[in-house]
């Protein structure tokens, strides 16, 4: 489908830029034959053509991200895997015609990540095809393995334009030097990512014409000042994740969604709120966990997000994540997590986790502790809890703020209550 | 020099070093503010922590969302919210 694409193109087109280099559509017509193979490579050159080589020729792809090896092992045995491609030397050259399962890991920041099938349809579904667009030039930001990158480099190659790619352990400042050499008219990221290039010197020469973002709840503050930014772009943001697809797009530039989706979903996709959380029924994804038994959608198909939503007029907004969940920048943290790193300090008698608005991550991580007796020295106290997280919790898990109180409102449940003044996202 | 700035350069100082060990010198007014020796999340958590010193985010308080790229464009914005709130 994508060499399909291409073959539509003139030939000397530039299909992709990457650090200088350009590729035009015609000499992007190899195939790799694989059975089922696993990809985990670093440069993004090599990540895309590999990835347009084996589209329609091999059975399954696995798409790695940068995972730890035993992960990677357990993942690919999960999968079926054959063959895990290193370098792009290792791919075999040949042919064979069919539809490709695209597998595709969850972000989940816990544990192995669980294994998603996709075929090429359950990922372009909100994508428009289109001949060849002159001038018109997606950047990549993402990871190309992640849901999302794959989206962007699928959006990029199927509806007509060329692919700006960047490598992810660059700073930021480079990466976004590069999209304005190689001239780039539409870019796709998370609001957080959206608000950092905002404060990127450079980001501003950008000549954007799409501006689409996904991946966390958008708000109407960050749409307004993209706006301001970037007065001719269209905003676009997309509603998608590993198990629920691309679900919907929302384009007229506010925050959450029309309440008439639900009745009236887009694209073949159906939508239910059921007990404040949405709801996506999605019949083009496999509907469980590759490698388990377990299904993340119901009988009907519809798949639990998570996401609290509540419906304001002809409006559905965001509210977070059902479980507590706090995102830090995309990074999801639970709660309870820290509380009990917190509570394995030995002068913490009590400890409340909750989100703090923040305007760059979005949401921070503040803690409420109630010492166990009264501190001689509460600053000393503080830094002595900061050491302790900073010894057992990721970064972004740490609390940003530890308030020494009296006490905690217990629920009448007896659990803590997870809604502080000023703590709403 | 203002009370505001001082308060900014200590909290800023203390942030870097939680996250990187070693104490920063006091970055330049030019100085982009993502290159200053935080990140988004050092950033993040500075904002967080001069709210709780001021009493006040101008990022959540101002009408418009703001987007400091030096690090006295940021200063300037809490001086500028500290002057309007009195």
């Amino acid at each position: 489908m994508l060499r399909a694409a291409l073959r539509t193109r003139p030939l000397d087109s530039p299909a992709l830029f990457y650090k200088g280099q350009t590729i035009p559509a015609a000499a992007l017509t190899d195939t790799a034959y694989g059975g089922r193979v696993a990809l985990r490579l670093d440069d993004p050159l090599a990540l895309a053509r590999a990835i347009i080589a084996l589209d329609g020729t091999a059975e399954r792809v696995l798409l790695l991200p940068d995972l730890p090896q035993e992960t990677i092992a357990t993942l690919m045995a999960q999968a079926g895997i054959d063959q895990l491609i290193r370098d792009s030397s290792e791919l075999t050259a040949g042919h064979s015609d069919r539809p490709t399962e695209w597998i595709l890991a969850t972000s989940g920041t816990t544990g192995v990540p669980k294994l998603v099938r996709h075929i090429i349809a359950s990922l372009t579904r909100m994508i428009s095809a289109s001949g060849w667009q002159e001038g018109q030039r997606w950047g990549l930001l993402y990871d190309m393995t992640r849901f999302a990158g794959l989206q962007v480099l699928l959006q990029a190659l199927l509806g007509g334009a060329s692919l700006i790619l960047t490598r992810g352990d660059d700073p930021l400042p480079r990466r976004v030097a590069e999209l304005a050499e190689a001239g780039c008219t539409a870019l796709s990221a998370t609001p957080t990512l959206w608000r950092k290039l905002m404060m990127t010197p450079g980001a501003e020469t950008l000549p954007l014409q799409q501006i689409t973002l996904g991946g966390e709840i958008v708000d109407a503050d960050s749409l307004s000042a993209l706006h301001r930014r970037y007065p001719v772009a269209r905003l676009t943001h997309i509603y998608a994740s590993t198990e629920a697809g691309a679900a919907f797009s929302v384009t007229d530039g506010q925050a959450g969604f029309p309440a008439r989706y639900l009745d009236n979903p887009p694209k073949g996709i159906a939508l239910a709120i059921r007990e404040d959380r949405l709801f996506v029924r999605n019949p083009l994804v496999d509907p469980a966990y590759l490698g388990g038994e377990k299904h993340f959608a119901d009988a009907e198909g519809f798949v639990d997000t998570g996401d609290s939503v509540i419906v304001t007029g002809d409006r559905v907004f965001f509210a977070g994540r059902e479980d507590g969940c706090i995102n830090v920048g995309g990074n999801k943290v639970h709660p309870e997590e820290v509380e009990a790193v917190l509570l394995s300090h030995p002068d913490v008698a009590l400890a409340r986790v909750s989100a703090r608005r923040n305007p760059i991550t979005g949401q921070l991580v503040v803690a409420d502790i109630v010492p166990a007796g009264t501190p001689g020295d509460p600053a000393a106290l503080r830094r002595s809890i900061e050491v302790h997280c900073a010894a057992m919790l990721a970064p972004f898990k740490r609390p940003a703020l530890i308030r020494l109180v009296a006490d905690l409102d217990i629920g009448a449940s007896g659990k803590l209550s997870r809604t502080l003044p000023g703590s709403a996202s | 020099m203002t009370p505001i700035r001082q308060t900014i350069l200590e909290t800023y100082a203390e942030v870097v070093e939680s996250q990187s060990g070693s104490r920063p010198a006091a970055p330049e007014d030019d100085r982009v503010l993502l290159e200053s020796g935080l990140d988004s999340l050092g950033f993040a958590i500075l904002v967080t922590r001069l709210e709780e010193a001021f009493g006040f985010d101008p990022f959540v308080e101002s009408d418009e969302a703001y987007y400091p790229v030096t690090f006295g464009d940021f200063i300037r914005f809490y001086e500028a919210h500290g002057a309007r709130a009195g």
